[in-house]
């Protein structure tokens, strides 16, 4: 898998989001504005990540795998803070913080496998972790 | 988002309410959440695998499918109240650990049986081990909520 900027700047909001959220959590914090904030950074770097990727793809580069599986993985990753969001929010409890801390991690991953699709693995498929394709 | 806006709304009135102890509440939603992404990851995957590859390993991707459903019964009976859902989550659980440790076991003990990974194979450890921790934290939560309507 090629790291490139993308995948670093994702990463670097997932994983803050997630200790954020993990952090408030533990100190039985409810939700409170920088928690919530955290999960729209991640939401907003999807966005961004999204109109970047189609951008670049109108343009000379291409995807090494499926077109519809890296957008079922946007999609799918562009859901998981709102979904996550809309989970915590109908409990307002310090747990919520911990379902909310569980998005930025997840959609860290996720961008790991758009960028595994984006650029090829490099290594045979059998090698690959082919189950639940996280 | 307006809906979302008004269920915080909503839910700052009901914050003065007692501690949530119920088996859908508190703990139990971080629970359904990780249930959640597991299904969701496990049918995106398996439909994947089904729709492109499924002649090259025919019972590794069933088994992904099997997953797949067990995730999401999993899941649903976890967030829905009662006790009927609790029992068909207790039951979906079991089966779940019942399949990471058959399928764990025999990906250990005759792995060219299993050249395809699924997400049960080696106990989960593709995933940290997480598919087979899950069953029992789940399972323990259900128990330590057995009495929970």
């Amino acid at each position: 898998m090629t790291i490139d900027p993308w995948f670093i700047t994702g990463a670097i909001i997932g994983i803050a989001s997630t200790l954020i959220c993990v952090v408030a959590a533990a100190m039985k914090k409810k939700p409170n504005d920088v928690t919530i904030l955290s999960l729209a950074a991640v939401e907003l770097f999807i966005l961004v990540y999204a109109a970047g990727s189609a951008i670049r793809l109108l343009g000379p580069e291409s995807l090494a795998g499926e077109g519809w599986e890296f957008w079922g993985y946007m999609f799918t990753a562009a859901m998981l803070p709102v979904a996550g969001f809309y989970w915590a929010m109908m409990e307002r409890t310090h747990w919520s913080n911990y379902v909310m801390g569980a998005v930025g991690v997840t959609v860290m991953v996720m961008l790991a496998r758009m960028a595994q699709i984006w650029y090829g693995t490099g290594l045979p498929a059998a090698a690959l972790q082919q189950g639940i394709g996280l | 988002m307006k809906t979302s806006k008004a269920q915080n709304a909503d839910s700052i009135t009901d914050d003065s309410a007692a501690a949530p102890h119920g088996r859908t509440t508190g703990a139990g939603r971080l629970l359904i959440t990780v249930y959640a992404v597991f299904a969701i990851s496990a049918t995106a995957r398996a439909g994947y695998q089904i729709a492109t590859q499924f002649d090259e390993a025919p019972v590794a991707y069933l088994l992904s499918a099997f997953a797949a459903v067990v995730y999401i019964v999993a899941t649903l009976a976890l967030a829905k109240p009662g006790a009927k859902w609790a029992l068909t989550a207790t039951v979906a659980i079991c089966v779940e650990l019942a399949g990471v440790l058959v399928v764990g076991l025999l990906s250990l003990l005759d792995s060219a049986a299993f050249p395809h990974a699924t997400v049960w194979s080696m106990f989960g450890k593709g995933y940290g081990f997480v598919p087979l921790l899950l069953p029992i934290i789940g399972l323990i939560w259900l128990y330590r909520h057995r009495d929970a309507k």
